[in-house]
């Protein structure tokens, strides 16, 4: 198969699938099929985290996955989604920009950032936000900023 | 928006309009569609324009009857019937008869899909056609056959991509095109290819991405409009347009009132996967080597990363009788590590000692003790050579298989997928009625936020739909914005007219009010 067969077979795949964060633990969820199956909630970037979302049959490692993950969700035939691995695309900043239309005139009257940024720490960082000071940080360490750039949590590398 | 010469727009505008029009036949198997747009064709057009009753028009098709009183065009018989088959090229120019033909515009150029109706009229006794010509963008060949494009790496300006795909899958020359070969946005990512669109669908997506909007123009070259309601109108009705109508037709849907424009950043973002088993190894090693190095890779391809590995040793070398020598381990990057045995020295050293010293222990005189009162005895030399063996032995039942595994936390790098949301102010979650936008090629918020809040004033501006009759105005293309004479602008998304003789066609002018930001 030429590599442009594949890019082809991957771009139809592509239909019928979305990329979500983990929103929970996994826990087994006892599903229609009468059995138990492994699950856990998924931020599609809507106001309500899809519930129980079941991982696919094949793919159980997906299971150590820790929340906030980008996973990959495949739809299924009867609608339902399903985590399918971990995606190659993770969720990142939104920006929201808000447009009044009065008459014939369309105005910009606010935005917001939403969404946040997983960057390494920068050389003056390393110094301000670690909290043993500069030192208690390897170089590389990163942190997930929000879309304003403020620090939320120092992730392990 | 079509340029006129002065002196059609003279002509225009005294206000004597004496309307003239011609339309062309060319035979597709004598002269590309190419060369007739470009005007480098050999043949001599075949002018229908004689034959031609009954024109109705709009950029997309051109429909006309024709007169066949002698049969010429008749599908099978016909002399002349090449001009109408399946591919002839059909072009409309028009102008006034008061001004040489030179400075006419052309209105339409397209293709006959298929077969024309032909037939015997009952009521006037005379041979006739129904002529439909499609404008080029209306062929399957566009807008069904998927494609998949070369790469193009970053920095490269998305103009170069269009034009290839133009010449490559649409199979316009450079002089077909009307578009900017060079259109000011860059690819951000490394990789960039079209893949499993049709070709219609690409160049749209390309111009996507800085607000256009593709179409053939009236010539047969490929244009484009721009989406952004903000810039100068194109057209100030001159006062010898007359306006017969301004219609505000009913429309009952919702309005789109939030547009989501989904793209991949440039950046690439770490995600980590499970803490796992990444590699195992496995070393059979002792005395006859000082050692040995061993690279695991954390995948066949050698293309998988991972961080924080680390040697889990199942089984070690040291695990016979003397601990022979020393295992480690070295994260050489990302992709694979080296695992490190070194045996000792003094086992080498101490195997080949002992197999000196059995040798020469060989060559001790059979001295022999004799014990007391019994007829055996016993060699010393063969006891210091066995002392020898057992040190041997010793080393050698020291080798043996050594068993470790790699752990660690395999990771890939993922394309952060950000978006843009122009949303209408003050409306609730349920009240959205959402237009979504997937474009790779757009690389930055700043990008994506311009294409999100033109689209969204744009899908805001075609929820108030107009309808303007006026004069023909030749300089009108789609896309192009109309002011009135009262100041309100009018967005030309669609055109028709009825063309006759000696009339001045009135021209159909479908859009919708322009609000500008």
């Amino acid at each position: 198969m030429s590599i442009r067969k594949i890019i082809d077979w991957a771009a139809s795949q592509a239909d019928g699938e979305m990329t979500g964060t983990i929103a929970s633990p996994f826990f087994q969820l006892y599903d229609d099929a009468e059995g138990w199956v492994w699950a856990c909630d998924v931020d599609i970037g809507q106001p309500e985290v899809l519930r129980s979302v079941p991982v696919a049959s094949n793919n159980r490692e997906i299971i150590y996955a820790e929340e906030g993950k980008s996973v990959s969700l495949k739809k299924m035939n009867q609608g339902r989604w399903v985590i399918a691995g971990l995606a190659k695309t993770v969720r990142s900043t939104t920006h929201i920009i808000y447009v009044s239309f009065e008459e014939d005139l369309a105005q910009i009257v606010g935005h917001t950032l939403t969404g946040y940024l997983v960057r390494p720490f920068t050389y003056g960082e390393l110094g301000t936000l670690s909290p043993g000071g500069y030192g208690s940080l390897p170089y590389g360490a990163r942190g997930r900023f929000d879309a304003h750039g403020n620090l939320v949590e120092i992730l392990e590398s | 928006m079509r340029m006129l010469t002065e002196a059609m727009e003279q002509a225009l505008a005294d206000g004597r309009r004496r309307p003239a029009y011609k339309i062309l036949a060319f035979d597709s198997k004598v002269d590309s569609l190419s060369a007739v747009v470009t005007g480098n064709f050999t043949q001599e057009p075949f002018d229908l324009t004689p034959y031609c009753t009954e024109i109705s028009w709009t950029p997309a098709q051109l429909g006309f009857t024709l007169a066949d009183p002698k049969g010429i065009f008749h599908p099978d018989t016909g002399a002349s019937r090449k001009y109408l088959g399946d591919g002839a090229i059909i072009r409309l120019k028009e102008g006034d008869s008061r001004v040489v033909e030179d400075n006419w515009v052309w209105t339409f150029t397209g293709q006959i899909r298929g077969q024309i109706g032909w037939r015997k009229s009952r009521r006037s006794k005379t041979l006739e056609s129904k002529v439909t010509v499609f404008s080029r963008e209306n062929t399957q060949a566009y807008k069904r056959r998927k494609i998949t494009s070369k790469e193009y790496t970053v920095g490269t300006d998305i103009g170069v991509m269009l034009y290839d795909l133009c010449r490559s899958f649409l199979g316009l020359t450079e002089a077909e095109i009307r578009i900017p070969s060079v259109l000011g946005l860059q690819f951000r990512h490394q990789v960039n290819q079209v893949a499993q669109m049709t070709p219609w669908d690409a160049v749209s997506t390309i111009l996507q991405t800085v607000c256009y909007v593709p179409f053939f123009d009236g010539e047969g070259r490929l244009a484009c409009y721009n989406k952004s309601l903000s810039r100068p109108p194109d057209r100030v009705l001159p006062d010898y347009i007359r306006i017969f109508d301004y219609e505000i037709p009913a429309r009952n849907q919702d309005a789109v009132n939030r547009v989501k424009v989904v793209f991949l950043d440039s950046q690439l973002e770490q995600v980590d996967g499970p803490y796992q088993k990444l590699g195992t190894a496995q070393i059979t090693t002792g005395f006859f080597s000082m050692g040995e190095k061993l690279d695991t890779w954390w995948s066949e391809d050698h293309k998988q990363r991972a961080s924080g590995t680390h040697l889990k040793v199942i089984k070690s070398v040291n695990s016979g009788l003397l601990p022979v020598g020393t295992e480690s381990y070295q994260e050489i990057d990302q992709f694979h590590g080296r695992i490190k045995v070194e045996i000792s020295v003094w086992v080498p050293i101490l195997a080949t000692a002992m197999i000196a010293a059995y040798i020469a222990a060989a060559a001790i005189p059979d001295e022999v003790v004799a014990p007391l009162g019994a007829g055996v005895t016993i060699p010393v030399g063969r006891i210091i050579q066995a002392g020898g063996m057992v040190a041997i032995l010793v080393v050698m039942m020291s080798l043996g298989s050594a068993q470790y595994e790699v752990w660690g936390t395999p990771y890939d790098m993922a394309y952060l997928e950000k978006e843009s949301i122009a949303v209408e102010d003050g409306i609730s979650y349920w009240e959205e009625n959402e237009k979504e936008i997937k474009n790779d090629f757009i690389g930055s918020h700043e990008q994506a936020d311009t294409v999100a809040v033109t689209e969204l004033i744009w899908e805001k501006s075609s929820s108030l739909p107009r309808r303007l009759l006026i004069d023909d105005d030749l300089a009108l293309e789609m896309g192009d914005i109309v002011v009135l004479p009262d100041g309100r602008k009018f967005l030309v998304t669609n055109l028709a007219k009825q063309i006759k003789r000696g009339e001045v066609p009135i021209l159909t002018l479908d859009g919708f009010k322009v609000m500008t930001a």
